[in-house]
C-alpha cells in the first residue's frame, strides 16, 4: 500500500504537465482504442515508442511505471496458467505427461500482456501529468455537448473530482489504521482463518467511519460556502487549446489511423 | 538500557518523486523506568520516531534496539508481534481504530490477540476500563456512540489492557477538555511510578512536560536536538523561548521575580519553595 503509485499525479514540470487536459483525455482515449486494432507486433512496437517518447517528455521514470505493474503480476499468471491449460493451436513447446504445452498459449499471454502494459504506460501518461483538478475542469468541458442528452456534466465532474481528491487520503487513512491495528497484535499475513476475518473486520469498520465522517464533513463544508449542485458557476480557471495541443491531438488520431491501416488494409 | 537508537534514519517513499527524509542520524538513549517527553514541532518527525518503537516502521539505515530486541535497517524481522506486545503504542487520535460491537470487546481485542485467553482478556479489559475512569455501565456499549473523549478512553484501555512493558503516547491529549487532559496525565504517571512502566509521550504542552516527565528529548528537522532532565530543561526559559513555546508558569512567574530583582536559587521551581523564598524576602525589608 505504501508503494500505491497507479493514477497519482506526480509534480513536475515538463511541456506534458502544462498540455490541456482536455487535449490530453481526448488523445489518452484515442490511443487506448487504437490498442485495441489487431496491428500485430508491428503496431504495438509503434505505440510503445510513441508512448515512450511522451513519458520521456513528461519526465516519469519507467521503473516508476514498472511499480505500478506489480500488483497486476498475479493476473498475468493466473491468465498464462490458464491460457496454457486452454489453448491447443500453434506448435507444440513441449510435452509433460498428457500436458502439452502450444506456442499460442504462450504468444496470447504476451499479447494481453503487452496491451496491459501499454494500457498502463498510456493511463500512467494522463493521471501523472494532469493535476485532479485540470483533469475535472477537463472531464467536464468534455461532457458539455451532452447535455443536451440530459447527461450532468458538471455533477459528474465534481463527483470524480471528489472521489479522486480522496483517493490519497483514504489510503494514507487505510494506512493508519492498519499501524494501529498491528499496534493491538492484528497480524494480516498469517494466522487462522477465523483470525483473517477479524483482522480485516479491524481494518473496514473503522475505515467506514471515518470515510463517512469525512464525506459528511465535506457536505457541511460545501454547503456553507453556498454550493449548490445546478446552479450556474462561473470558473477561476479557464482552458484554452493552444497548438501544441492540437498537435497531440493530430498525433493522436494519425497513430489511431496506422493501427487500423496495419490491421486491415495492409 | 530499554531503548537505544544508534544513528537511526527513515526515508519515506524512498525511490520516488515523494521521498522524504524523516529521520536523520537519530542517536538516542532511553533508561528503563522513565518518563520522558517529546518535543518538537509539527513535521518534525516525532511520530516517525516513535512508530520505530514496535517496530511499525523499520529504520532505513542504522540499528535500533528496543527492550532486547535488535532492529536493524536492512535485517531479516522475526518475532515482531512480540515486541508489539511489549511496546504498547498509542496513535495519535486512537479513537479512529475502535470497530468492536461493545467497548469491553474493543478493549480485550489487543490482549486477544496475543494469545491471552477470552475470559483473561475480559478480565484484563475490566481492569483497564478502571484504570481509564470508564464506568461499568460503559462494557455493552457500542464504542462508535461515545463521544471523542470516552472513545479516547477506549483507546488507550485497549492498550493498557495489554499490559506492555513500555507506553508510548502520541500526543494523548490533543483536543481533550483540561479536566480530562489531567486525569490522563496523573494516569500516565501512575502507570510509571507505581507499576513501573516507561513511558514516552509525545507532547506540544510545556507544563505537562514540566509538571509530570523526567526527561526531554527535543526533535528539531528529523534530528534529535536536546537530550536531557526536565530539570536542566527548564533551568531558564531560554530552551523554550528557542522552540517559540510558552514555558511553565512558574518559569516565567520566577523569572519576572528574578527581574524585579528577588534572589532566587536556580533549583527552585515549585510555586511552594517559591513562595517561601519570596515571603522571607519580604519578611527581610518589611
Ligand atoms: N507515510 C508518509 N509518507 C511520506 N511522508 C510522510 C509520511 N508520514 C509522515 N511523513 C512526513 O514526515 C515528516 C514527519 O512526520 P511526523 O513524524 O508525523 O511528524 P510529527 O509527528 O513530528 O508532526 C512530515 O513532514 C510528514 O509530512
Ligand atoms: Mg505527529
Amino acid at each position: 500500500m505504501g508503494n500505491f503509485t497507479l493514477g497519482r499525479y506526480i509534480p513536475l514540470d515538463s511541456p506534458i504537465h502544462r498540455m490541456d487536459p482536455r487535449a490530453k483525455i481526448s488523445a489518452m482515449l484515442v490511443v487506448l482504442i487504437a490498442i485495441f486494432f489487431p496491428a500485430g507486433w508491428i503496431g504495438y512496437g509503434i505505440i510503445f515508442a510513441v508512448v515512450a517518447s511522451v513519458i520521456v517528455t513528461a519526465r516519469l521514470s519507467f521503473r516508476y511505471i514498472l511499480r505500478s505493474m506489480k500488483p497486476m503480476m498475479f493476473m498475468m499468471v493466473f491468465l498464462l496458467v490458464i491460457n496454457s491449460l486452454v489453448m491447443k493451436t500453434g506448435t507444440p513447446l513441449f510435452t509433460l505427461g498428457s500436458f502439452t504445452l502450444y506456442s499460442d498459449a504462450i504468444l496470447q499471454t504476451l499479447y494481453i500482456v503487452v496491451r496491459l502494459l501499454l494500457m498502463i504506460m498510456i493511463t500512467t501518461c494522463l493521471t501523472a501529468t494532469t493535476k485532479p483538478l485540470d483533469m475535472t475542469l477537463g472531464i467536464e468541458d468534455l461532457l458539455k455537448p451532452f447535455e443536451k442528452i440530459h447527461v450532468p456534466s458538471h455533477e459528474i465532474a465534481m463527483l470524480i473530482s471528489i472521489a479522486l481528491r480522496f483517493i490519497p487520503d483514504l489510503i494514507d487513512e487505510t494506512n493508519r489504521i492498519i499501524k494501529a491495528q498491528e499496534s493491538r497484535g492484528v497480524d494480516l499475513k498469517e494466522g487462522k482463518f477465523s483470525e483473517r476475518i477479524m483482522a480485516i473486520l479491524s481494518l473496514v469498520v473503522p475505515l467506514f467511519v471515518s470515510a463517512f465522517q469525512r464525506a459528511e464533513d465535506l457536505a457541511n463544508a460545501m454547503e456553507a460556502r453556498g454550493y449548490a449542485p445546478g446552479e450556474k458557476r462561473t470558473r477561476y480557471k479557464v482552458l484554452k487549446m493552444e497548438t501544441r495541443d492540437h498537435l497531440l491531438l493530430a498525433g493522436a488520431f494519425l497513430l489511431l489511423g496506422t493501427m487500423i491501416w496495419l490491421a486491415y488494409f495492409r | 538500557m530499554a531503548i537505544r537508537f544508534e544513528k537511526v534514519s527513515h526515508i519515506y517513499s524512498d525511490g520516488t518523486p515523494y521521498r522524504y527524509v524523516a529521520l536523520s542520524d537519530v542517536d538516542l538513549e532511553l533508561k528503563e523506568g522513565k518518563m520522558t517527553a517529546i518535543i518538537g514541532q509539527t513535521g518534525s518527525g516525532k511520530s516517525t520516531l516513535v512508530q520505530h518503537l514496535n517496530a511499525l516502521l523499520l529504520p532505513t539505515a542504522g540499528k535500533l534496539t528496543v527492550l532486547d530486541k535488535v532492529i536493524e535497517a536492512g535485517g531479516e524481522h522475526k518475532g515482531l508481534k512480540e515486541l508489539r506486545g511489549k511496546v504498547g503504542l498509542v496513535f495519535q487520535f486512537p479513537e479512529y481504530q475502535l470497530f468492536e460491537e461493545t467497548v469491553l470487546k474493543d478493549i480485550a481485542f489487543g490482549p486477544k490477540n496475543f494469545g491471552v485467553s477470552e475470559q483473561d482478556a475480559l478480565k484484563q479489559a475490566k481492569e483497564a476500563m478502571k484504570m481509564v475512569g470508564l464506568g461499568k455501565e460503559y462494557e455493552e456499549r457500542s464504542p462508535l456512540e461515545l463521544s471523542g473523549g470516552q472513545k479516547r478512553r477506549v483507546a488507550i484501555a485497549g492498550i493498557l489492557a495489554m499490559d506492555p512493558k513500555v507506553l508510548v503516547l502520541d500526543e494523548p491529549t490533543a483536543g481533550l477538555d483540561p479536566a480530562g487532559t489531567k486525569s490522563m496525565m496523573e494516569l500516565f504517571r501512575k502507570l510509571n511510578r507505581e507499576y513501573g512502566k516507561t513511558v514516552l509521550i509525545v507532547t506540544h504542552d510545556m507544563e505537562q512536560v514540566f509538571g509530570y516527565c523526567d526527561e526531554v528529548v527535543v526533535i528539531e528537522n528529523g534530528r534529535v536536538r536536546t537530550h536531557e532532565t526536565v530539570r536542566e530543561f527548564f533551568r531558564d526559559s531560554s530552551a523554550c523561548k528557542a522552540m517559540g513555546v510558552l514555558p511553565p508558569d512558574v518559569i516565567t512567574l520566577k523569572e519576572m521575580l528574578i527581574a524585579k530583582g528577588f534572589q532566587v536559587p536556580e533549583d527552585v521551581m515549585d510555586t511552594d519553595t517559591l513562595a517561601k523564598v519570596i515571603a522571607k524576602q519580604v519578611k527581610h525589608h518589611g
